[in-house]
């Protein structure tokens, strides 16, 4: 066991752990766990197949660049999505009644009369959480596999094995520190949730389109919770401007008394 | 077409963040492959924090005068 190797590949893995699992996290939190965990656990498959298809030839043969560019992108796009609507929820521009509200509404009254829902599979968790952990999962693997080279030849073997070890060490405590936060993430209000995950993907997605592009963010890693509050507070401004624009739009029309906007600070104080 | 559409509004749905991004995309691609772009390079990152930034907002503006 070689334990310089092992800690460095512990840090580095736990790292890539946490992002990938904060991200499965929310899907669960905020879909349904099902679509959250078939999504890890395809995905855990495929990287299963690659590692064991590829060996340590996964580092030359794997383009971990493009497919950085790939997923971040399509991260931006899902998280602008997340956060635009919720803005506006939180503004008061859109009606909380919407196609989604309505659905969440039957949902209740069938568990208000005490019947079961069988959670169905939501494509769009499934792609979220497979993306996450299928990138991340590389990333451990690329982290494993140059650790582990990194000492001599001879002993390349028992460098990957050290890292290995490391890794899935920072695997397992990730996720039972993940299982301990579960419980208080669902007291947190549903829209609330919806904005953090927009937030969260927007963060990663701008991050990881970053790197596909060669860009190397200063703090490296660290940098994600920069990006998150960059975006939190500009999210927190356009909120503003949004609701300064709907109260001179109100009183320029002279009415009394908003619905919408009321339905709105509801759920923002819930 | 169909299943176009589908998977428009499976992945974003909305008009200005997907040509925004793409637009985005291809602007950084230039400036990490054309080497007369280069001294660019450097600015990638606070160049797609803005344009995020700004196709947020641009869609929000849109929405905002939608509502109208």
């Amino acid at each position: 066991m070689q334990w310089a190797i092992a800690s460095a590949a512990f840090l580095a893995s736990a790292v890539e752990f946490v992002e990938a699992f904060t991200i499965v996290l929310v899907v669960g939190v905020t879909i349904n766990w099902r679509s959250s965990l078939v999504g890890a656990f395809a995905a855990a498959a495929t990287l299963a197949l690659i590692v064991a298809t590829l060996g340590v030839a996964i580092v030359q043969l794997i383009p971990i660049n493009v497919l950085r560019l790939v997923v971040g992108i399509i991260l931006i796009l899902f998280g602008l999505k997340w956060l635009k609507k919720a803005i506006l929820r939180y503004s008061g521009l859109k009606a909380l009644h919407d196609e989604e509200a309505i659905f969440e509404e039957k949902m209740a009254e069938i568990r208000a009369r005490g019947e079961t829902i069988a959670p169905r599979l939501h494509p769009f968790g499934v792609a979220l959480a497979y993306k996450a952990v299928l990138l991340e999962g590389l990333e451990v693997a690329f982290i494993v596999i140059t650790f582990g080279s990194s000492i001599s030849k001879a002993a390349t073997s028992s460098g990957i094995t050290s890292a290995a070890i490391g890794a899935a060490i920072a695997g397992v405590l990730v996720i039972c520190a993940g299982i301990l936060v579960k419980a208080p993430l669902k007291k947190v209000p549903e829209n609330t949730l919806k904005f953090v995950v927009g937030i969260m993907l927007t963060s990663f997605g701008t991050f990881w389109s970053g790197e596909g592009f060669h860009y190397d963010w200063p703090l490296s890693d660290a940098f994600i919770p920069i990006l998150a509050a960059i975006f939190l507070l500009a999210s927190y401004l356009l909120v503003t401007l949004l609701k300064q624009q709907k109260r001179h739009q109100l009183a320029a029309a002279g009415a009394p008394h908003d619905i919408v906007s009321v339905e709105a600070q509801e759920e923002v104080r819930s | 077409m169909k299943a176009i559409k589908a998977i428009y509004n499976f992945i974003v749905g909305d008009m200005i963040i997907l040509i925004g991004v793409l637009i985005v995309a291809i602007a950084l691609g230039l400036i990490g492959y054309v080497a007369a772009l280069a001294p660019l390079r450097v600015a990638i990152g606070p160049i797609l924090i803005v344009a995020v930034l700004v196709i947020l907002s641009a869609t929000l503006y849109r929405e905002a005068r939608g509502k109208r």
